[in-house]
C-alpha cells in the first residue's frame, strides 16, 4: 500500500464540494486527503438549479439522506423538462424522464404509435408517457418498486438552490474529513521537471502543496486553462447562445413537478420552481438581441412578481481539451459550459467526479489514466452537445435571426443523419455510454415536430386492430393511475419541508402560463 | 412514394445463407415479403464443425428452432469456453470462458481484487474465480443452477457438426415459407449501384428488390457494385491457410474448445458427440500444409480420420457491406480466421441490424449506411479481439510468432492494451461483442499483468480480502462438484430431442 494521495481542490460550489463530499464518502484515510481552497469572496455562479435523475444516484452513492437534502435546499421533485414552442408553432411537449408507452410485439413503441398516426388516429405520444401524464397535472409521488407497475416507468430529479445544495455537502463532507480552507489563490507553481502542479499559494502567504489537484474555479479555469494551458474548443458555431439574465420570482401557485423552457426571440426561458420562490432566467445569443431588451423579455414573462434585479451571466460553450492534464482534473465549469437547455451541469460535474472514481490514481500518476478519463468525458460532451444541437438545428420556429441561423447552419453529419432514419422509419440509435437514452431523443424528436414517415416493419406482424385497443388500453391505464396521485406541493410538504417554503395557499397566481 | 420491399433474394450457400433467409422470413414473412435463396453448392466438407458463441441460443430463440432439437441433429456440444495453450507460457495455458462476471466488493471488480493478491505472491490463476472455467475444465454443465448473487454467471455456446447444422436450418427455412429458386449462380445483372437481376445455373432469370450476398469470398454479388473494394487485414492476422479435419471423439466430453498455438499457427479441438473436430489456422510461408498434418497427431495427442480439407484464408472484409440493394453477409462482407467463435456471430450482427434497418423503401435504401456503419465497428471490435491472442503470445523461438508479437497493432487494439497494462481496465466501445470479462479473461490469460491495481482495492482490509477470495473457491468448488457431467446433458439423435 502507498500513502495516501494529497488532493487540492482549489474551488467550491456545486462542482468543488460534490468532489469533495464524493471523496471522502466513497475512499477512506489511508487512500486520499482531500482539502479544498475556496474564498466567500468569490461568487458561485449557481449552475443549473434543475438536474437529472443520475443525481440520486449521486446522492445515494455517497450517502446523502433524501428528504434532509432536499429540506435544506428547499428543493423539489422533477419529472422532466417541459419545452413550450420549439415544435411547431402553439405545441409544448416534455422531454420526460421515462419511456413512451412499451415495447408492443416485441417492437419499440414508437413504432406502433407512428403506425397507428399515419393510420389517421392522431394519438398525442405525450399522452403514452406516465411521468408526462403526471406533470401535467402537478402530480408527484415515488415510481413504484413493481417493474410490472404501470407507475414503475419512470425516474425522478430534483430542482434545488445550488448555492444551498452546496452549503448541505460542505456540512456532510466537513464532518468526514474534508479540510477546508479560506482564502484565496495568488499564485501557482509548477514542477519545473514535469510541468505538474506543485503547489498553490494563497493570499496569506500559506503555501498548499498536493499529489492531485482538482480545478474547480469555474469559468476562470486557473489550474487547467491559465496555468497548463488546455485549449478551449469553441462551440459556439452550433450553440450560439453567451449570456443569460437570471432572475428569481414569488413562489407561484403552479408549482410544477418539471423544468420549464420556453423559447424567446433570441434564446430560451427557463423556470424552475422551488420551495421558497422560483428560479428564472434568459439564455440568449448577444449577436441577436441587446442585454436590455433581453432584461426586459425576462422580466415581461414572469408568472410572479420578481425578487431581484436580473443578474447577467457571459459564458462560452465549449470546452477544454483536456479535462485531466499532468496532475490536475478540471470538474464543472473549469472543463467546459454547456447551456442548462437539457440541465446536463451537475450531470457534467458527477461524470468528472466518478469517473475520478474509477480512475483514482496514484503518485507518480500515470498518463493513460487521464488519456482514459478525457475519452470518457469526451463522449458525453459531444453527446450532449448534439442533442442541444438538436433542439436548435430541428425547430421550426420562425420570427427571429436566431432560429434561421441554426436552422440553416451546418451540423455534425452525424446528428443529420440521426434525424433523418427517425424522419424516414422512426429509428432511435442506441449507444452505450452517456446522456440521452433512445426515450430521450424521441421525446425532442416528436415534439419538434419532426414527422416519421414510416416505420419498421416488425410493426406490421401485428394486426393494427389489435394495437390500437392496446394503445387505447395503456392510455387509459395512465390517466387512471395518475388520477389517484397526490399534488406535488403536497408531497413535498408532507416529504421534505423547508422552513423557508411558502405556504401553497399564499403562492402567486400572478400570470399563468408564459408566452409560447 | 415510397413503396415496401416485396422479394428479397439470398444468393449463397450455407450457414450465412440459410440463417439470413430464415431470419428473414421469421421477421418479415407474415409482412408480405417473399424470401427466397438461389443455392450455391456446399463449401463444407463432413469435417466441418461450426463454433459458437452463447449469443448464437439468442438467435436460435428467434428463429423457432429448439437448442436440444439443434443439439440432437448436430452433434451439438455446450462449450463453456475456449482452452489456450501453448501461446504464452505454462503448461496448461488458460481457458476464457463465457462467464458475466459481476462487480466484486465495494464497486470494484473481481480483477482488481486478483491483481493486488498476485502481485502479493498469491497462485491461484484468474480462471479458478470464474465458476464456467471451472465447469469447462471439470467437465461439468447444470443448464438451470440458481446461483447466488455477487458471482459469474456462467453461459455457453456451441460446437455443431456443419453439414448437419445447416441441413437443420434448411429445412426448417423451406418449411417456414422461404422458397428454393434454383441451384447454382450463372450471370449477376448490375446497373450502377443496383443489382437488377441473377441468374441461375440453368439460366432462369430472377429480379428482386433486395438481394443477400451469401455467396462467401467471391462475393459474387457485391463484387459487381461501385465501392465494394476488399480490404485485407493480412498485416495483422497472419495465417493464410486452414486445415480441416477429423479426430475421434474425446471421451469424456470436456467443456471447451482447445486453441493450442503451434510454431506457425494454431489447431483447435472442437469436441462434438460422435467425434472431434480439428482446424489448423497457419502461415503457408512457414509451414507446408503436409508437415501440419504430419504434426497433428503430435500436437493434439489425436489421431486424424476421415479426410483433410486445405483451404486458403484471407482475413478482411469489405468496409461497406451493403450498396445500393445488396447486403453482403457471411465472408462476403468479413473474412476471419475461427478463432474465438466469431463467425457465427457476425453472420447473426449483420442479420439482426438488416432486421432492425429492413428498408422501408424498396426505391431508395438510405438504411444502408447506418448497417455499414454498425458493421464496421463490430467487425474492427472483433478483429481486434483475435490480434490480442496473437499480439500477447510468449512463444521466443519461432519466427511466425515473434513477428506477430512484434507487429504494429491498430490504434484501438494498442489503446485498449495500454490502458489494462496500467490498470487492468478495459475500455469499451458501442458495438463490442467481446464485454470487459471477455478481454479482462485473454489479457491476463496471456500474461498482461497490469503494472498497478485500483486503488479502492483498498478498501477492504487486507485479510478480508483475502477470506472474500477463500470464499469464492470454496463456493465455485461447492457448487461445480454436485453438477451433473456435461456429457450427461447432451441430447444425442438416438435419444431423441424430446428429453
Amino acid at each position: 500500500m502507498s500513502k495516501p494521495l494529497e488532493v487540492v481542490i482549489v474551488g467550491g460550489g456545486t462542482a468543488g464540494w460534490m468532489t469533495a463530499a464524493a471523496l471522502v464518502s466513497v475512499l477512506k484515510p489511508n487512500i486520499c486527503t482531500v482539502r479544498l481552497i475556496e474564498s466567500d469572496e468569490i461568487g458561485i455562479v449557481g449552475v443549473g438549479e434543475a438536474t437529472l435523475p443520475q443525481m440520486k444516484d449521486f446522492n445515494e452513492a455517497i450517502g446523502v439522506i433524501e428528504p434532509d437534502m432536499m429540506a435544506k435546499s428547499n428543493a423539489t421533485f422533477k419529472l422532466g423538462i417541459e419545452f413550450r414552442g420549439w415544435g411547431p408553432k402553439g405545441t409544448r411537449y416534455v422531454h420526460p424522464f421515462g419511456k413512451h408507452g412499451a415495447a408492443i410485439g416485441g417492437v419499440a413503441f414508437q413504432h406502433q404509435w407512428i403506425r397507428a398516426v399515419l393510420n389517421g388516429h392522431a394519438y398525442d405520444i405525450n399522452d403514452f408517457s406516465y411521468p408526462i401524464v403526471a406533470s401535467r397535472q402537478n402530480k408527484f409521488e415515488f415510481p413504484a418498486k413493481d417493474a410490472s407497475a404501470i407507475n414503475s416507468t419512470y425516474s425522478y430529479a430534483y430542482h434545488f438552490d445550488a448555492h444551498l445544495y452546496s452549503k448541505f455537502l460542505r456540512a456532510f463532507a466537513e464532518p468526514k474529513g474534508a479540510r477546508r480552507t479560506e482564502g484565496k489563490v495568488v499564485a501557482v507553481t509548477q514542477d519545473p521537471e514535469n510541468g505538474n502542479i506543485a503547489s498553490v499559494t494563497m493570499e496569506s502567504g500559506e503555501v498548499i502543496a498536493g499529489d492531485l489537484f482538482i480545478d474547480c474555479s469555474g469559468f476562470r479555469s486557473l489550474l487547467m486553462g491559465q496555468t497548463l494551458e488546455s485549449p478551449f474548443e469553441d462551440w459556439t458555431r452550433w450553440l450560439p447562445c453567451d449570456r443569460a439574465m437570471a432572475v428569481p420570482c414569488d413562489r407561484s401557485t403552479d408549482f410544477s413537478p418539471y423544468t420549464r423552457s420556453t423559447s424567446q426571440k433570441a434564446g430560451w426561458q427557463w423556470r424552475i420552481p422551488l420551495q421558497h420562490r422560483t428560479g428564472n432566467g434568459y439564455v440568449y445569443a448577444s449577436a441577436f438581441i441587446s442585454d436590455d431588451e433581453a432584461r426586459e423579455a425576462l422580466l415581461a414573462n414572469l408568472d410572479a412578481p420578481a425578487q431581484a434585479d436580473p443578474r447577467p451571466l457571459k459564458f462560452k460553450t465549449g470546452r477544454r481539451t483536456d479535462s485531466w492534464k499532468k496532475n490536475c482534473i478540471a470538474v464543472g465549469l473549469a472543463s467546459g459550459f454547456l447551456e442548462p437547455l437539457e440541465s446536463t451541469s451537475i450531470y457534467l460535474i458527477q461524470v468528472a467526479v466518478m469517473n475520478l472514481l474509477r480512475l483514482f490514481p496514484r503518485t507518480p500518476i500515470d498518463p493513460v489514466l487521464a488519456t482514459e478519463f478525457n475519452r470518457l468525458v469526451d463522449v458525453e460532451y459531444e453527446r450532449v452537445r448534439d442533442f442541444l444541437i438538436l433542439h436548435y438545428h430541428a425547430n421550426p420556429r420562425e420570427d427571429g435571426e436566431l432560429w434561421r441561423h441554426v436552422r440553416s447552419m451546418e451540423v455534425p453529419d452525424s446528428l443529420n443523419a440521426k434525424i433523418e432514419l427517425f424522419r424516414r422509419r422512426g429509428f432511435i440509435q442506441p449507444y452505450r455510454d452517456g446522456l440521452f437514452a433512445p426515450p430521450s431523443w424521441l421525446s425532442v424528436y416528436a415534439g419538434q415536430g419532426i414527422a416519421p414517415t414510416g416505420y419498421e416493419r416488425l410493426a406490421d406482424n401485428l394486426p393494427l386492430g389489435e394495437v390500437v385497443p392496446r394503445l387505447d388500453d395503456l392510455k387509459t391505464r395512465i390517466a387512471d393511475r395518475v388520477a389517484l396521485m397526490p399534488d406535488h406541493a403536497d408531497f413535498v410538504r408532507d416529504y421534505c419541508p423547508s422552513p423557508a417554503a411558502v405556504d401553497p395557499a399564499q403562492a402567486s397566481s400572478g400570470i399563468r402560463g408564459a408566452v409560447a | 412514394m415510397s413503396r415496401p420491399v416485396a422479394k428479397l433474394v439470398v444468393v449463397g450457400r450455407d450457414a450465412a445463407a440459410w440463417l439470413t433467409a430464415l431470419g428473414l422470413q421469421r421477421a418479415f414473412g407474415r409482412t408480405g415479403l417473399s424470401v427466397g435463396v438461389v443455392e450455391l453448392a456446399t463449401t463444407l466438407s463432413p469435417v466441418d464443425a461450426y463454433v459458437a458463441l452463447p449469443t448464437l441460443g439468442g438467435l436460435h430463440r428467434l428463429l423457432g428452432l429448439k437448442e436440444r432439437e439443434v443439439l440432437a441433429a448436430a452433434q451439438g456440444v455446450y462449450v463453456l469456453g475456449q482452452r489456450f495453450v501453448n501461446w504464452s507460457g505454462g503448461q496448461s495455458g488458460f481457458v476464457h470462458a463465457y462467464d458475466t462476471q459481476p462487480m466484486g466488493v465495494n464497486n470494484v471488480e473481481l480483477a482488481q481484487y486478483w491483481i493486488k493478491a498476485r502481485g502479493e505472491g498469491m497462485k491461484v490463476a484468474f480462471e479458478d474465480f470464474s465458476l464456467g472455467a471451472t465447469m469447462a475444465k471439470q467437465g461439468r454443465l447444470s443448464l438451470d443452477a440458481e446461483l447466488a448473487d455477487g458471482f459469474t454467471r456462467p453461459a455457453y455456446g456451441f460446437h455443431l457438426d456443419a453439414r448437419a447444422y445447416v441441413g437443420l436450418v434448411k429445412a426448417h427455412a423451406l418449411r417456414g415459407g422461404v422458397k428454393l429458386l434454383g441451384d447454382g449462380l450463372g450471370e449477376v445483372h448490375a446497373d450502377g449501384e443496383r443489382i437488377t437481376a441473377v441468374e441461375t445455373k440453368a439460366g432462369e432469370r430472377i429480379e428482386a428488390d433486395l438481394f443477400v450476398d451469401a455467396t462467401g469470398m467471391d462475393a459474387a454479388l457485391i463484387r459487381r457494385l461501385p465501392g465494394s473494394d476488399f480490404e485485407s487485414w493480412r498485416a495483422w492476422l497472419p495465417c493464410d491457410r486452414l486445415l480441416a479435419t477429423s479426430a475421434p471423439r474425446l471421451d469424456p466430453i470436456p467443456g471447451f474448445s482447445q486453441i493450442a498455438a503451434f510454431r506457425a499457427g494454431w489447431i483447435g479441438l472442437y469436441p462434438l458427440q460422435r467425434r472431434t473436430a480439428v482446424i489448423a489456422a497457419y502461415d503457408s510461408t512457414q509451414v507446408d500444409d503436409g508437415a501440419v498434418l504430419e504434426a497433428l497427431p503430435v500436437l493434439t495427442g489425436l489421431k486424424p480420420q476421415g479426410e483433410a480439407i486445405v483451404s486458403a484464408l484471407e482475413p478482411g472484409r469489405r468496409p461497406r457491406p451493403w450498396i445500393g440493394n445488396c447486403v453482403a453477409v457471411g465472408d462476403a462482407a468479413i473474412s476471419l480466421e475461427p478463432l474465438d467463435a466469431v463467425q457465427p456471430h457476425l453472420i447473426q450482427a449483420a442479420l439482426s441490424l438488416l432486421i432492425s434497418l429492413f428498408p422501408v423503401d424498396a426505391g431508395d435504401m438510405a438504411e444502408g449506411e447506418a448497417f455499414n456503419a454498425a458493421m464496421d465497428l463490430n467487425a474492427r471490435h472483433v478483429r481486434d479481439f483475435q490480434i490480442a491472442h496473437y499480439k500477447l503470445n510468449q512463444r521466443r523461438d519461432d519466427r511466425f510468432w515473434n513477428r506477430a508479437r512484434e507487429a504494429a497493432v491498430p490504434e484501438s487494439l494498442a489503446y485498449k492494451l495500454d490502458l489494462f497494462a496500467a490498470r487492468g481496465r478495459v475500455a469499451v466501445y458501442d458495438e463490442e461483442a467481446f464485454q470487459p470479462p471477455n478481454w479482462t479473461s485473454i489479457f491476463l490469460g496471456h500474461g498482461l499483468m497490469p503494472r498497478d491495481y485500483d486503488p479502492l482495492v483498498d478498501l477492504l482490509p487486507p485479510q478480508d480480502q483475502v477470506l472474500q477470495m477463500q470464499r469464492m473457491l470454496k463456493f465455485i468448488a461447492g457448487e461445480v462438484s454436485v453438477m451433473p457431467t456435461l456429457q450427461s446433458q447432451l441430447p444425442s439423435a438416438d435419444r431423441g430431442a424430446s428429453s
